[in-house]
């Protein structure tokens, strides 16, 4: 997965999760909000790399079925 | 006794179905005020079963070897006429019209479904700690935690109340209490049992399977629920075989993966020495130990959690008007999830896909792996960070490091218990394999525990 997309950018900018709760109508307390914001930005640390580095042709592992299948086909 | 050797009592009529329910009816009575592993313990219903079993079998009317057998289910299975909660006071109340699949599939082999066992609330968590319907308590030490979410299967199963119970697995709900409680632990591959009429956390992630207290038993039970079930969009249709182990297979010609990243750092010492062993146990039955280099498990794992918390707060948002029917650390994992943008969710799908190419490269240089379940044994109830090596590290964590991403990339996987640590706990060895190769890493999981798992002293 590493390509030279990896260095668009090398920084991973802090969100502030209360304006993005308010500017989402999301009613989380502000208190829990405090409570879960580290967890968010480590996880925002972890994954902000890792997706900047997907090669643009990967697709996402969600299949859908136009049809619903029938007897002998097979959905894998 | 293990579900096989009371089958095979059972086809020798030297026990009845009803005196095998009679006996683990008086075993919950005992044992559920000290562990609290049974939410729900059906014993009207499992009695007349029984006795119905008993009339098929003295008919010659055997439906396997489940047939007559007391077992329980993890209390996300839904059951026609009988309370299913999740855990979770949102559902305290519910009661199915229908059978899940796995339960019909189990009621169909004849087993008799005895009680319902408690869990983590809506099976999001590890500690089973639930603040709803209380603690479930580890029958090695009652002071500490059975893992979770399947935390009432692995007490109950490692107490002895009945010789399987089934489970689920996110990020290692099977296999977490698995290995706290010292029991056999199966997650098949993903669409190898149906999930339908479970209550789901994870779509993408949820897996159903049993925990036992042998291998073999493991394997019994997955020729009853494995196979295709187009109620579930995700079953394959790919053929059951036989699961169920020789009673000393040869490891003859099998390679085993001896990752040399990842998997072996920051363990408990007790954890690391155990898990070693069980190469040498490999390779004295005649297996070829192979070092290798994993792909990048922390990546997969920050994968798997954002894909669980996205799809379990997009499931749970319409009951989060009312926030004081959770748990603080559920509603704390919901909140998380709901401030992901859909984005991250599409991204770590495709994130997914990839790593699951990078991980099937493996498959060529090795048939199984083996990895510690988790790095530390049972923690204390209520402890939220544990201590492995120099560093302290949350509990929920700690627990999943090793086991939640085998969820992402839909890998069977097997928990057997190998070895004990310092203070008696049991230690777990996780053997995964390639997709639906169930019947592989449970012939190595018995060539290693040929026996019935340890008792704890109860």
């Amino acid at each position: 997965m590493n390509n030279d997309r990896t260095n668009v950018c090398s920084t991973v900018c802090t969100k502030d999760w209360k304006k993005i709760a308010r500017a989402s109508g999301l009613s989380i307390p502000a208190a829990a909000l405090d409570r879960i914001a580290q967890s968010l930005d480590a996880l925002e640390a972890d994954f902000r790399p890792l997706a900047r580095a997907l090669p643009p042709d990967t697709e996402p592992a969600i299949v859908f079925h136009a049809a619903t299948l029938t007897a002998g086909e097979d959905a894998e | 006794m293990t579900l096989l050797e009371a089958a095979a009592a059972l086809r020798r009529s030297e026990t009845s179905s009803a005196e095998l329910t009679a006996a683990a009816l008086e075993r919950i009575e005992r044992l559920n005020p000290s562990t609290n592993a049974m939410q729900t313990v059906m014993a009207e219903a499992a009695r007349e079963r029984a006795k119905q079993a008993d009339q098929e079998l003295a008919r010659h009317e055997g439906r396997g070897p489940l047939h007559g057998i007391p077992i329980a289910v993890k209390d996300l299975f839904l059951t026609q006429g009988v309370r299913t909660t999740g855990g979770s006071r949102l559902f305290e109340n519910y009661v199915p019209d229908h059978d899940a699949a796995v339960v019909e599939l189990l009621r169909a082999g004849g087993a008799v479904l005895i009680g319902k066992t408690g869990m983590h609330e809506l099976a999001y968590g590890i500690t089973s700690s639930n603040p709803h319907f209380g603690a479930i308590r580890n029958p090695w030490d009652r002071d500490r935690i059975p893992g979770g979410s399947s935390g009432g299967s692995g007490a109950a199963v490692a107490a002895g109340m009945v010789s399987m119970a089934m489970g689920s697995d996110t990020g290692g709900s099977i296999r977490i209490p698995a290995t706290f409680c010292g029991v056999v632990g199966l997650k098949p591959t993903y669409g190898r049992v149906s999930r339908y009429g479970a209550m789901p956390l994870g779509f993408s992630l949820d897996h159903m399977g049993p925990l036992t207290r042998s291998v073999r038993d493991a394997g019994a039970v997955l020729n009853v629920i494995a196979g295709y079930d187009s109620r579930d969009e995700t079953s394959s249709r790919r053929p059951v075989e036989n699961y169920v182990p020789d009673l000393e297979p040869s490891l003859h010609g099998l390679r085993i993966g001896l990752p040399e990243n990842f998997y072996f750092e920051r363990l408990d010492p007790d954890v690391d020495a155990a898990v070693r062993a069980a190469f040498q146990a490999a390779e004295s039955r005649g297996a070829e130990i192979v070092p290798l280099r994993v792909p990048d498990i922390a990546a997969i794992n920050t994968v798997a959690r954002l894909i669980l918390m996205a799809e379990a707060s997009a499931l749970l948002e319409p009951h989060l008007e009312h926030r004081d029917r959770f748990g603080a650390d559920v509603v704390a994992l919901l909140d998380q999830g709901r401030l992901l943008p859909a984005t991250d969710y599409i991204n770590a799908q495709r994130l997914r896909r990839a790593m699951q190419g990078e991980f099937a490269e493996l498959w060529s240089r090795v048939d199984c792996l083996f990895t510690p379940t988790a790095p530390i044994t049972a923690p204390r109830i209520g402890e939220t960070t544990v201590t492995v090596g120099a560093e302290n590290e949350d509990v929920r964590l700690a627990a999943t490091r090793l086991v939640r991403a085998i969820n992402a990339l839909g890998l069977p996987a097997v928990s057997i218990p190998f070895g004990a640590d310092r203070r008696g706990l049991p230690i777990g060895l996780q053997i995964v394999g390639q997709p639906f190769a169930e019947a592989l890493i449970l012939r190595v999981a018995q060539a290693l525990v040929p026996e019935e798992v340890p008792v704890p002293p109860l």
